[in-house]
């Protein structure tokens, strides 16, 4: 009830439209109209991605036509700039390997902690329940920056600089957007789902994990998708850890090329494409639940 | 309570320990050479108030949310108000407008720097076809900050229509026909019906991107580091440097009396200070414009109150 889901909304409405003039006019008006909507959408759509389109193609092209206006689809398409970029930066791979450890070990830690953060904040009553609730939603205001230098200090004596694990470590105790996103998720699952579990004879540990647990793809996948992402794009934090360049993520690799290849579109653009096509690909195929969770998060208003 | 101990205990050893760590650091100076940092009373704080370039890091981050926020509101309801009637293929649409919000602002930043190129750049290109000499974007001082301005909002547009899209679609079509009975047109429908109902989005985006916005770094890096390095983003003439970009040269630059550590916690005190403020601020005007009674996401929004306790 809290989701508003809106692919299933679409799916079931599609055939008829819900335009609240649709009682004034005929038919073929109705039809122009339509017709009308679409063409404008497909301009405006068009123009919008034109960036990221624009660039992928860049990346294809031979030298000579880099800057053409007729090489949306580039013809003759060279992946000379993709070999050329593992020259300029021969660790591409590495810095793949370092994204992905961070992306996915935080992703899991965070999933972990923040469901289980939730589900007492859903469905528990214990003291400081109310005080944590506040203090999660107060979190969201504090800027990283403001925690940043004890911890920075922390890390170094730790000797944890230039690893991955002051990034990781801190996501494996859960995030507050997530435990709050886990919370009004469970809130809106049944209670009697527990009940018949407890009738049963299990504890909460056990109707967590049995019951509540495998309802919730959905949840996980959306708050999993959306913390990949944000870990998978995020450069700020990574810039103040990693110094060492082997210890780098794509971002910054990507990062370091700007000045020194400004004028090799070609390198920068392959540079561009190869790091954010995981990205996009897995949108491409999880859009409906990157989407819902978006959705949800909102709802923490 | 087992369940909530690690997001406990990580609030406590990321959040709230190192938070009083730092308004404690922003008395200090350190360069993380010396063993130890030194107290200097509240020195890091009188260099706040006199450091020649902290208005215009204020004024740079100020223009960036006036610009990014009210663009990024307005463009977000826009896309959602065309797409928000389900009908064949608006699913796609509204796939292919959120698309940029996945990819990073660093991969982002670095396509529109050439999108902005002052000889082959699409955006300049594209305004001297009308025949207007068209501004060096992100080269001109005067333009810089408005054109990350702008790519932020193209990127994070999506974002907002996604949340914009399920408002509208909670709006009540009785309310919106009784309006029509009553002989309101479209506009007064939207002024008098639609916003109230979704004004609790629109704060709610508002309150977040505000935030957000405060926090501008990574855009400014990629669009506007030259060969330094993160050292050399900010330009042209420190014309994009924000908070956050002169915190991180102030953290790791030793060269200056005041600089490092002490000098950077008290700017990122500072920050938390201005979110603290701007948001509050914003709750409190919001009594004034945002409508919190839309019956169903009335009861969402408050849970709590209607459930009946275990």
């Amino acid at each position: 009830m809290t989701v508003p889901n809106l692919s299933k909304i679409s799916v079931a409405q599609l055939s008829g439209s819900v335009s609240p003039r649709a009682g004034f006019t005929g038919r073929d008006a109705k039809r122009i109209a339509t017709a009308g909507y679409h063409a404008v959408m497909i301009i405006v759509v068009a123009a919008y991605i034109f960036p990221v389109v624009w660039a992928a193609s860049m990346s294809l092209r031979t030298d000579a036509n880099m800057f053409s206006a007729d090489q949306l689809i580039p013809h003759p398409i060279t992946l000379a700039h993709y070999e050329k970029l593992f020259t300029v930066l021969p660790d591409f791979w590495h810095y793949f390997g370092n994204t992905a450890v961070i992306a996915i070990l935080g992703t899991a830690g965070t999933l972990f902690s923040s469901s289980l953060a939730g589900y007492a904040l859903a469905r528990f009553r214990f003291p400081g329940r109310q005080a944590l609730l506040v203090t999660l939603l107060l979190t969201l205001m504090v800027p990283v920056q403001a925690t940043l230098i004890p911890q920075y200090v922390i890390f170094r004596n730790l000797g944890w600089i230039d690893s991955p694990l002051p990034i990781i470590v801190p996501m494996l105790f859960g995030t507050a957007f997530a435990s709050f996103f886990f919370r009004q998720f469970f809130l809106t699952l049944p209670r009697e789902l527990e009940d018949a579990a407890s009738i049963d004879g299990a504890g909460p540990w056990r109707s967590f994990f049995s019951v509540i647990v495998p309802l919730s793809g959905p949840a996980y996948l959306a708050m999993g998708l959306l913390t990949f992402v944000q870990l998978w794009n995020s450069f700020y934090v990574n810039s103040i850890y990693l110094s060492s360049q082997q210890n780098w993520v794509l971002t910054q690799a990507l990062q370091s090329m700007v000045g020194r290849y400004d004028s090799q579109y070609g390198e920068i653009m392959a540079g561009v494409t190869l790091v954010s096509l995981p990205i996009v690909i897995g949108y491409l195929i999880f859009q409906r639940w990157i989407v819902r969770g978006i959705a949800m998060s909102g709802l923490a208003n | 309570m087992l369940f909530v101990l690690p997001q406990v205990v990580g609030l406590l050893l990321f959040i709230a320990v190192p938070l009083v760590a730092s308004f404690g650091y922003s008395f200090t100076k350190w360069d993380l050479i010396a063993p130890d940092p030194t107290f200097i009373g509240l020195g890091n704080w009188a260099h706040l108030l006199q450091d020649g370039r902290i208005p215009a890091v204020l004024w740079n981050t100020a223009k960036f949310i006036l610009l990014g926020t009210s663009s990024f509101l307005f463009f977000s309801l826009l896309a959602a108000l065309l797409t928000y009637v389900p009908r064949r293929f608006v699913g796609v649409y509204r796939a292919l407008l959120f698309l940029p919000y996945v990819i990073s602002q660093i991969a982002v930043g670095i396509v529109w720097r050439w999108m902005f190129n002052s000889q082959t750049g699409p955006i300049t290109l594209g305004v001297e076809l009308f025949g207007i000499h068209s501004p060096a974007w992100l080269l001109d001082p005067a333009t810089a900050i408005l054109s990350i301005a702008a790519v932020t909002t193209w990127q994070a547009v999506g974002y907002g229509m996604t949340l914009y899209v399920a408002a509208l679609q909670g709006v009540p079509t009785t309310l919106l026909e009784a309006a029509t009975i009553d002989g309101a047109n479209w506009f007064q429908r939207f002024r008098n019906v639609t916003l109230p109902m979704i004004s609790p989005t629109v704060f709610f985006l508002m309150v977040t991107s505000l935030i957000g916005a405060l926090q501008l770094f990574d855009p400014v890096v990629a669009m506007t580091t030259s060969n330094a390095g993160v050292a050399g983003a900010g330009g042209p003439s420190n014309s994009t440097r924000s908070i956050v970009l002169y915190m991180y040269n102030q953290m790791f630059n030793y060269s200056e009396q005041l600089s490092g550590l002490g000098y950077a916690a008290a700017i990122a005190w500072m920050l938390a200070i201005l979110t603290f403020v701007i948001s509050a601020l914003q709750f409190f005007v919001s009594r004034r414009w945002v409508y919190y009674d839309g019956a169903d996401r009335g009861r969402q929004r408050n849970p709590r109150k209607r459930r009946t306790r275990p």
